[in-house]
């Protein structure tokens, strides 16, 4: 086996990176799997991706962002093993609605280069509480019922996707 | 490095006496944690299982709930259904049991909360479920609620949770 000239720095080495690769791939840049379609044509299926944890550290979360959200309750050093991938089109306190396939914030019509697919969503207006952000996919080729989307509060926010 | 050795022997026998206590009392975070992870291996069927071991699994999957047990279900693929006592669970249990080729359910990220009377306790936990040796599979956010009865910890409220609104 290669070890190079002075092993105990080769193992140092090996062990300082195993160590920073542990905590990065933990608490920082979270790889994820995309699975479905609802992304679609933004982030295919089966696609590899990172999300950044310590995105919303200094700011909060913003309309266009994509981002991945918890299903369940945080627990201490462990990331969660499923998550939803979800456009944010509306902060909190905005007022979402769908009208023609195109979404309206505030009565205003939101400008979406990213959708790519044809849409018919109808949908009354819905009120984002004071903490709660509108997330929604790419792909809204699907009826209005079948497409998981929604309001979500901003503590199960947990990064922002990183490419 | 004698002293460095004792110390690590030490640490050693400290984290195997710690482990086997955990072993040998577990706390009721962990046994609930763990009722759900062998409830989520009950519920998963493979497509050898005959007839016998499906009715064992129906079985089974009953003795994890209560007798007044509720599984309030709301998602847009099945709808809103409420299943009251054991009779309901197990006629819905027979059913999927009986249908379904193979199943796969797994309950992840799953926390307890243990109640302050450490009788009962409640588990959030996401279900990752794929039907049929399909690649996809549905993911679903639910809430367990246990009770302590007779010695043993049962479910007497499943549900799931809107993580959209």
């Amino acid at each position: 086996m290669l070890v190079g000239r002075r092993p105990r720095t080769t193992l140092l080495r090996i062990f300082v990176l195993a160590v920073a690769s542990f905590l990065v791939f933990n608490f920082v840049l979270l790889p994820i799997r995309v699975v479905g379609i609802s992304m679609e044509p933004t982030y295919h299926d089966r696609s590899i991706n990172c999300v950044n944890h310590l995105a919303y550290l200094s700011h909060e979360p913003k309309r266009g962002e994509v981002v991945s959200i918890r299903l369940s309750e945080p627990r201490w050093f462990a990331r969660p093993k499923e998550m939803f991938m979800k456009r944010i089109i509306a902060v909190p306190g905005e007022n979402v609605s769908f009208h023609e396939g195109h979404a309206y914030i505030n009565g205003q019509l939101l400008d979406e280069p990213y959708l790519k697919l044809p849409c018919d969503w109808e949908h009354a207006p819905m009120q984002c509480g004071p903490d709660q952000y509108y997330v929604v996919g790419d792909n809204r080729s699907m009826p209005f019922a079948d497409h998981t989307q929604g309001r979500v509060e901003r503590s199960r926010i947990l990064g922002k996707v990183l490419l | 490095m004698k002293i460095a050795l004792r110390i690590a022997l030490l640490a050693v026998i400290a984290g195997a006496g710690f482990w086997l206590w955990t072993v040998w009392f577990p706390s009721p975070q962990m046994i609930v944690l763990k009722k759900i992870s062998s409830l989520a291996a009950t519920a998963s069927l493979n497509a050898g299982d005959g007839n016998i071991t499906r009715a064992a699994k129906v079985s089974n999957f009953i003795g994890y709930f209560s007798t007044d047990a509720e599984i309030v279900c709301d998602v847009p693929e099945l709808g809103a259904h409420t299943l009251s006592g054991r009779d309901e669970i197990r006629q819905m249990a027979a059913g999927v049991f009986t249908q379904m080729t193979s199943l796969k359910v797994q309950f992840l990220d799953a926390v307890a909360h243990v109640g302050a009377d450490k009788e009962s306790a409640r588990v959030s936990c996401t279900a990752r479920v794929s039907a049929n040796d399909s690649k996809d599979f549905g993911v679903q956010e639910l809430n367990f609620q246990f009770k302590k009865i007779d010695g043993d910890w049962l479910i007497t409220r499943a549900e799931t949770v809107k993580t959209l609104q």
